[in-house]
């Protein structure tokens, strides 16, 4: 079986994605675990050349914008199934491509522990530092 | 600000992240379409290898058993997971489809949304290209006399559709390049039939080098000045197809120059004839030394000189009380994977000499193992004395 890896992108003109990457896990309360979508993560902040922070909930975290050794792909699996092709040919013929929709050079990484933040609401959600409390209240 | 209940629009995207001014603040989103990517994989390649991939020279080749293999067009590479334990937010850039919906004018910060907790990245490891494979998928049905003169017999094309295979189809259950692949082919010294790639069985390949020898003697030609022409109309008048024709040259000779007076000139390579002969007389098994080489110069057409050191890495001798015997061992006939290619080296004799074993390994490659490491990983290597020849065994 081959596997066609593709760009559909227009020669030379991958977007370029982004990664921000951190430490640990990051945890919704339970109310919003099961619909995180359009949920706040944290904020992101370039505080000077060098220096970002990322606050989650009650913590922040410190970091910086990495170029990386070795670009990354962001690969999507598409599967063609062409149902008279398929009626036709055995089950090999199930064909599948990969599609390059990204490529990925930076990431912001945030290599720090958390560091508590005072006086906050109470977020949606939160980084996990230590254990996940899961009886926060609402 | 009530943060718990509030819920951003995914517009925003990865250039924002990565063109944050310095002083600057934006909000981090799940986007609307977060956790519906399954799909999403990331794979980490050498900066060389991106034009490849985005002018679509590279695919991913192997049966559903088989661990897959990333090929550009001259190498293979094992694909390898590597997990992380941290978070990587993936944050595509923004979809500017999606327009700005109007009722988000609280919101003073961009919003970047991520698509996917990737929870690592695929690697590339190159690897040797799988050609045993081929070689086996090849052995499967190979090209005889019988089938060359059987025109059209429908009921037997059944029989001989099987394992028969087109560039395609090799492509599709060989892991190699095409590169590799191609090298691959030429090794086997396979031809292509009718559109499937096929190997000549030993009777049909005798055949032909016994006919165009015999075509040399008639026509007084010389072996080092073979008119293609010419060659490919004689083996023509005596049963052979031209393209059979034409692969014999490119097996048993080489190519002088080209174009002599508009033909091509060929020079048949002594050794590639020779060893074809001793093959063929060690068919049967082992055999006295001075009975071989008597049967093998014999045999071997005037004006060739047989000379036993053609045959490195084709026979191996044994003592025998006085008797010294010969028997065909071929490294053609080895396994390609170092361990199985030990394997049975070792099978076949506990202890090596260097000059004995070096034809049977000189072949051998690993991407990124010097042939010393190779040695060094996969043998003992004893030396009795200061200036006695090192010997291997097996580890
Ligand atoms: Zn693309």
């Amino acid at each position: 079986m081959q596997i066609q890896v593709k760009c559909s992108c227009g020669e030379g003109d991958c977007p370029e994605w982004a990664i921000l990457e951190l430490q640990g896990t990051v945890e919704a309360q339970p109310s919003f675990q099961n619909s995180l979508q359009n949920l706040q993560i944290g904020i992101l902040c370039r505080q000077s050349q060098e220096n970002y922070t990322f606050s989650v909930g009650y913590h922040e975290l410190t970091g910086t914008k990495v170029k990386l050794k070795k670009p990354m792909l962001v690969l999507k699996k598409i599967k063609l199934q062409n149902e008279e092709e398929m009626g036709e040919r055995d089950v090999n013929s199930l064909r599948v491509e990969l599609d390059v929709i990204g490529i990925i050079r930076h990431k912001i990484l945030f290599k720090t522990r958390p560091k508590a933040l005072i006086s906050k609401p109470q977020p949606a959600v939160k980084e996990k530092v230590t254990q996940p409390s899961s009886t926060v209240p609402n | 600000m009530d943060m718990e209940h509030r819920r951003l629009g995914s517009t925003g995207g990865a250039e924002a992240v990565l063109g944050l001014q310095p002083n600057s603040t934006m909000s981090i989103a799940y986007h609307s379409l977060f956790d519906s990517h399954n799909d999403i994989t990331l794979l980490e390649i050498d900066e060389k290898l991106v034009p490849d991939i985005l002018q679509q020279r590279v695919t991913i080749r192997g049966q559903p058993d088989e661990d897959a293999v990333l090929c550009t067009q001259s190498k293979t590479y094992a694909l390898k997971f590597v997990g992380t334990s941290n978070s990587v937010f993936l944050i595509p850039p923004s979809d500017k489809a999606v327009e700005e919906c109007n009722e988000k004018d609280d919101m003073t910060i961009p919003v970047a949304s991520v698509i996917k907790v990737a929870p690592g990245s695929m690697e590339l490891v190159e690897v040797a290209p799988k050609l045993d494979k081929l070689k086996f998928l090849l052995s499967q049905n190979p090209y005889s006399f019988v089938e060359a003169s059987d025109m059209d017999i429908s009921h037997e094309r059944e029989k001989m559709n099987t394992g028969l295979y087109r560039w395609d189809d090799l492509a599709d259950k060989v892991q190699a390049s095409n590169e590799e692949l191609r090298s691959g082919l030429q090794a086997l010294l396979a031809v292509e039939i009718d559109g499937y790639w096929r190997v000549l069985d030993d009777k049909y390949m005798d055949m032909i080098l016994n006919m165009l020898l015999h075509d040399v003697i008639l026509n007084d030609w010389s072996f080092n000045a073979l008119n293609e022409d010419e060659v490919l109309r004689a083996l023509e008048t005596d049963g052979f197809p031209c393209n059979i024709a034409m692969h014999c040259l490119k097996v048993y000779g080489n190519k002088v120059e080209e174009h002599i007076g508009g033909s091509c000139m060929w020079r048949l390579e002594e050794r590639r004839v020779c060893v074809h002969f001793a093959r063929e007389i060690l068919k049967n098994g082992k055999m006295k030394m001075e009975t071989f080489m008597a049967e093998w110069i014999r045999k071997v057409p005037d004006g060739m000189h047989a000379s036993f050191d053609m045959l490195e890495g084709e026979v191996l001798t044994e003592k025998l009380g006085i008797e010294t015997l010969v028997y065909y061992f071929s490294v053609s006939s080895l396994p390609s994977t170092p361990a199985e290619r030990f394997n049975i080296l070792f099978q076949e004799r506990q202890k090596w000499e260097w000059k004995d074993l070096q034809p049977y390994v000189r072949d051998l490659r690993v991407p990124g193992l010097s042939s010393e490491a190779i040695l060094l990983k996969y043998t003992r290597r004893t030396q009795p004395t200061v200036d006695a020849e090192p010997v291997f065994s097996a580890r």
